[in-house]
């Protein structure tokens, strides 16, 4: 009990913390500039190279190095460009037809290395990213941009293939802007292992210090920034071998922050008067997947959940409410449908199969899966044993498996846990090699950004809609949903084609990915947004009398 | 003798040479593959694109040949985990780990020895009774079990000690000369520490019976009998004569402290080879853990070339070709 409210006080105060009201405005700016923020992190940066990075630390490198022609809103909207706010552009001019839009760049932005920012920075930058030789993996969400022209030096103009209402959102948000002077001569297949891809230029508020892969990676305010400098001065990831290392180093005050603590560690560092929690929503939801394949032989149809009562039977014999304090004590967040719910299209009040296991009981009856002496259901001879896929990786997801397991047990329906690493995990979700996967998808925050993972045209290799599920209904509902101009309409018709799918019950909504970080209390941060809690770092100060020694280091350079 | 040097290093290349072969087929035998890493927006056609630019969509022979090509050539390819050559992470990784196994292994053999040779001058005594319990007691522990107790003690209960890493993380770039070699003076206490206890517990128990076995033998009987002091005895004719055991214990040592440094690495987050190897196998990062090999498999045969020359220096009958 203890526990529970030690974890009830700390959710709430890292909720007041992190949903809207952050700090007050006058205290954060009262501080002044300086301090260093050590980020203890268990996992390192992939490359340093916008395109290209895949990982979380790389791409909160990017983010903050880098600059986009504007930044999204904290609203995160998408249609149109309501609520987008002057970056690198410092104004921009629709087109009559709206099938282009100029950007006009500030012409005080600066590469860290001192040139300009130039209009044809955007055009090369576009094409590297289209460039089919470079592989990026953000090329297909540009497909709707056609290309960039270079008006004169500090206009730059996109086309746009498709009038849309994401067009905007689709050149800005995943466009960061790359310094043509210093990539223009390095091979498009070459830049992943480049030196240019481990020394980051960028004209973010931040700027490149070095990095030591695997150990350590740090960046210092841009003083000379055309958007002002960061008010921290540095900022170091710690890279530790795992999340107890990295733990370690938060309770021995040798780092200040921990993005993603478990239940056992918040409990330790809530003895501790020096830490505090946060919370930090994400765009990622996990959800229990049926394979619509045959496991087996892909070409035909799963012999289990090709049927819609049997889907159903699943979802309603499993408790997701029970399961998520199970796992999660008073931390977790439930699913609510095929998406997260800090989505501007999410609708948290789609119909889904309740927890009702006499009716799915039912259902499995109706279907023909009829009890067996064993405690199995079968048909046909053939028993109701299906095999769960489930990476190691996430300790949530391993407790999960065997939740599931029980609660299907006790449905007459045999769950063998397929426990993988990620790569392994990774190449039997890709090949179908699954009957249930607890799967965890990750979506951008347009209307649109669901049809990667529940499209009919999004089934591997041009996809993730590993489940291979197929809904005419979701489909033509998300597309209008992505043509609608107007915020509420969109909304409207993304909520019918998420109903479509909660109706079709290939999934289990099992919970929304809301993590709890840990940072010391010298650190005031404003509001964070739903795509990372790093968006605002430029802005979070340290006050002057609560500074340690390593927040005055100063903005030196380290020794080589 | 010259003869024998290079049949052993003809020896070494074959051994090399299949240990790798014999690693390359069962790493590319675990299911997975370098671009199956967690990043849930990259689909499969794009990680398809990566793999056919690092050529692992390629028949197995010809990426075995490929890579034994660039290996022969100086080449060991670009880690997909480290995000660098290949060369670039273990020329970061590689000197933590030899300081850290060096620390170990020259304390924990002049301790080990040292504590024998205690245990046989106080034989029968309740002195060399003790010794030798606190020495089983530190034989017998697990290794990541005395690296977590003395992570508590001294990092937590008495925190005296940085809790892990090689340096501070976050001072160290910006300190003066002295104070960073203070620093990576008490990062590496605890780490070596640990394998200095487990492994000066396992010399002490081998170099004691070793002794013991040497004490009643002829020569030693001449010894005395010429009036030798006992400590004279024990350190030029005893010591000298079991020592040739311990000589191949400390060049199978150095291998088995890579590997055996692993646990140790994990609790101290000291990031050696033994870290950057097992993240390696887990991310399916092929050249990183191939290279892993090579040099591990380098390691055991020079610990046994320095053991073969160490015999000579102990016994000079070892000398004779």
């Amino acid at each position: 009990m203890h526990f529970r409210r030690i974890l009830a006080c700390w959710a709430t105060l890292a909720i007041a913390g992190a949903c809207g009201r952050g700090e007050p405005s006058s205290a954060a700016g009262a501080a002044p500039d300086g301090g260093t923020l050590v980020i203890a992190e268990p996992g390192d940066a992939d490359v340093l190279f916008p395109p290209l990075t895949v990982s979380i630390v790389g791409h909160q490198i990017a983010d903050l190095l880098y600059d986009h022609l504007a930044e999204i809103g904290d609203g995160m909207q998408t249609i149109g460009d309501q609520g987008f706010k002057p970056q690198l552009a410092d104004h921009w001019t629709w087109a009559p037809d709206s099938m282009s839009v100029a950007f006009h760049i500030d012409p005080r932005a600066r590469w860290h290395d001192g040139v300009p920012v130039r209009a044809a920075d955007v055009r090369f930058s576009l094409d590297l990213y289209k460039n089919p030789k470079l592989g990026s993996p953000v090329a297909p969400l540009l497909t709707n941009v056609d290309s960039v022209s270079v008006k004169d030096s500090l206009t730059a103009v996109a086309w746009f293939h498709a009038k849309t209402p994401e067009s905007f959102f689709n050149i800005v948000y995943q466009l960061w802007v790359l310094p043509q002077h210093l990539l223009d001569t390095i091979p498009p297949e070459k830049l992943a292992t480049s030196e240019a891809a481990r020394h980051p230029v960028g004209s973010g508020r931040f700027r490149f210090v070095r990095w030591e892969p695997g150990s350590r990676l740090e960046i210092v305010a841009d003083t000379g920034n055309y958007r002002g400098r960061a008010r921290l001065d540095r900022v170091i990831w710690a890279i530790s071998p795992d999340n107890n290392a990295a733990f370690t180093q938060i309770l021995s005050g040798d780092a200040d922050m921990l993005e993603n603590a478990t239940p056992d560690q918040l409990k330790a560092a809530a003895g501790h008067a020096g830490l505090r929690p946060f919370l930090w929503p994400s765009l990622q939801y996990v959800f229990l997947g049926m394979n619509f394949r045959d496991a087996t032989h892909s070409a035909q149809p799963s012999p289990y959940f090709a049927d819609v009562r049997v889907r159903r039977a699943l979802s309603m014999a499993i408790d997701r409410r029970a399961m998520l304090r199970n796992v999660f004590d008073s931390r977790g967040a439930i699913g609510y449908g095929p998406f997260p719910a800090s989505l501007a299209t999410a609708d948290t009040s789609l119909r889904l199969p309740p927890y009702d296991p006499a009716y799915a009981a039912a259902l499995l009856d109706s279907a023909g899966w009829a009890a067996g002496a064993n405690g199995v259901r079968a048909k046909n001879g053939k028993p109701l044993a299906v095999r769960l896929l489930v990476p190691t990786s996430s300790a949530f997801r391993m407790s999960y498996a065997v939740l599931v397991q029980d609660a299907l047990r006790k449905a007459g329906i045999k769950v063998d846990i397929d426990a993988e690493q990620f790569p392994s995990f990774v190449a039997k979700q890709t090949a179908g090699n699954f009957d249930l996967v607890l799967a965890g998808y990750g979506t951008d925050p347009n209307a649109g950004g669901a049809k990667q993972n529940w499209g009919s045209t999004a089934v591997p290799p041009a996809g993730f809609n590993y489940l291979h599920y197929r809904g005419p209904a979701f489909d033509a509902l998300l597309d209008s949903a992505s043509s609608s101009f107007d915020p509420a309409k969109a909304k409207a018709y993304a909520a019918r084609a998420y109903q479509a799918v909660a109706d079709d019950a290939p999934g289990v909504w099992l919970y929304d990915v809301v993590s709890f970080g840990i940072i010391s209390t010298r650190f005031h941060m404003p509001a964070m947004r739903a795509d990372g809690w790093w968006q605002h770092l430029a802005d979070w100060t340290v006050p002057a009398d609560a500074r340690i020694p390593r927040d005055r280091i100063g903005l030196g350079a380290p020794k080589p | 003798m010259g003869r024998r040097v290079a049949a052993r290093l003809g020896q070494a290349v074959v051994v090399v040479w299949l240990v790798a072969t014999l690693a390359f087929i069962l790493v590319h035998a675990a299911p997975g593959d370098p671009f199956g890493f967690d990043a849930p927006n990259v689909t499969e056609a794009v990680r398809a694109h990566w793999r056919a630019q690092f050529g692992y969509d390629r028949p197995l022979g010809t990426q075995y040949l490929l890579w034994l090509g660039n290996v022969a050539r100086g080449n060991l390819g670009y880690s997909h985990s480290m995000h660098e050559p290949v060369r670039d992470a273990l020329a970061n990784a590689l000197p933590r780990t030899l300081l850290l196994m060096g620390v170990a292994v020259a304390l924990s053999f002049l301790l080990g020895v040292g504590l024998a040779l205690y245990q046989v001058a106080h034989h029968g005594q309740r002195r060399a009774r003790w010794a030798g319990r606190v020495a089983l007691f530190f034989y017998s522990v697990p290794d990541f079990w005395l690296a977590l107790v003395l992570l508590l003690a001294f990092a937590y209960w008495l925190p005296v000690l940085p809790a892990g890493f090689p340096v501070d993380m976050t001072m160290h770039a910006y300190m003066t000369p002295g104070a960073a070699l203070v620093d990576r003076v008490r990062h590496l206490i605890l780490p070596a520490l640990t394998l200095v206890l487990l492994t000066t517990a396992s010399i002490a128990r081998f170099q004691r019976n070793e002794l013991l076995e040497v004490l009643p033998l002829d020569f030693v009987r001449t010894a005395r009998a010429k009036g030798v002091p006992e400590r004279q005895v024990l350190r030029r004719h005893v010591l000298r004569n079991a020592l040739i055991p311990t000589i191949t214990l400390f060049g199978l040592s150095l291998p088995a402290l890579l590997g055996g440094s692993v646990f140790v690495e994990k609790v101290f987050a000291w990031q050696g080879m033994g870290w950057l190897i097992v993240n390696a196998i887990g991310l399916r990062d092929y050249p990183l853990v191939l290279a892993g090999v090579l040099v591990s498999t380098v390691l055991v045969i020079a610990g046994n070339l320095l053991a073969d020359m160490a015999y000579a220096i102990a016994d000079p009958r070892l000398r004779v070709d």
